[in-house]
């Protein structure tokens, strides 16, 4: 099954997605990892999130960019997990050049519409940064409509779509969920 | 009135176009830089940047806000929602929030249906009045 998660941050989205990926019965088990560490603090968010992986099984591959190599890396029929598209749209477009990549988010849709179509058991999550009010700077808004973009994208492309509140699963698209959790 | 809510880049106006089959000459935009009260089309879209302008011009904005609703009773209403993030440093940033918020109620409140986008999909909150 395909699903796409998203919500506020610390709402549970990563563990409930880690579910989600473990429910999938296709093995192996991967989990995609995105971030790419720029400072000691992204360091600990990584040993922490490793430390909550840790025993559940999960195959890690480093991937925070050109995610289409994973259809390389991987095995196809296998189970997926993808944290997150935020990352992946993050490294893209802000390299490690100091340039800005503006066509970064049509790379990722292009690359992530063919990993969507081989790949058939994946979780994908985003963080949703839409409501807040703040007048941004053109990059940051430039960066939030290219997430938004990909956010639709993969909504329209999963068969489930769900946002996380708080402990709380709305569904957002498909009702075969409640097998699965 | 239909209310059409949501976070910047949902879907909302896409959406509108789509289920009501709309043309560009039924839809008009609002700016910060326009304190005149929206009317007069079949969609009337970005409503808080409207409410920004309201308050950029040191308006009223519930005396405003009413006027507008009594004016717009067959309108389709799309306004996103900034009302999930940080409290903002600015004052008048913070004044945009808090108004949009209160706005956002009372538009509720008017409208026979309200719809919030979620990543391109509607999910209908209120139907019939």
């Amino acid at each position: 099954m395909r699903i796409f998660i998203s919500g506020g941050c610390k709402n549970g989205k990563s563990t409930y997605a880690q579910k989600l990926a473990k429910h999938q019965h296709n093995s192996p088990l991967y989990y995609v990892a995105t971030m790419s560490s720029v400072d000691s603090e992204d360091d600990e968010r990584i040993i922490r999130h490793k430390q909550e992986r840790a025993g559940w099984g999960f195959l890690t591959i480093e991937q925070p960019r050109n995610i289409i190599e994973i259809l390389d890396k991987c095995d196809p029929s296998g189970s997926f997990l993808l944290d997150s598209l935020t990352a992946l749209l993050a490294n893209e477009m802000f390299t490690p050049s100091g340039k800005v990549d503006e066509h970064a988010s049509e790379r990722i849709a292009y690359q992530l519409s063919d990993v969507l179509h081989k790949i058939q058991n994946i979780v994908i999550v985003s963080d949703y940064i839409y409501s807040d009010a703040m007048l941004y700077d053109p990059l940051t808004e430039a960066y939030r409509k290219s997430l938004a973009y990909l956010d639709r994208l993969a909504a329209k492309c999963c068969d489930v779509v769900l946002e996380a509140a708080y402990t709380q699963i709305i569904v957002h698209k498909g009702d075969h969920i409640g097998e699965m959790i | 009135m239909i209310l059409i809510f949501g976070g910047v880049y949902q879907g909302k106006l896409e959406y509108a176009i789509g289920r009501f089959g709309l043309t560009e000459e039924d839809i008009t935009l609002c700016a910060d830089e326009n304190a005149t009260c929206p009317t007069g089309r079949k969609v009337i879209g970005d409503i808080e940047k409207w409410i920004l302008a309201l308050i950029k011009d040191d308006k009223n904005v519930l005396e405003e806000t009413e006027q507008f609703i009594n004016k717009n009773r067959d309108t389709i209403v799309i306004c996103t929602d900034i009302s999930c993030g940080i409290v903002p440093i600015d004052p008048i940033m913070r004044k945009w929030r808090e108004e949009v918020g209160k706005f956002l109620g009372l538009l509720a409140t008017n409208s026979d249906e309200v719809i919030r986008l979620y990543c391109g999909i509607p999910t209908i909150l209120k139907q019939g009045i």
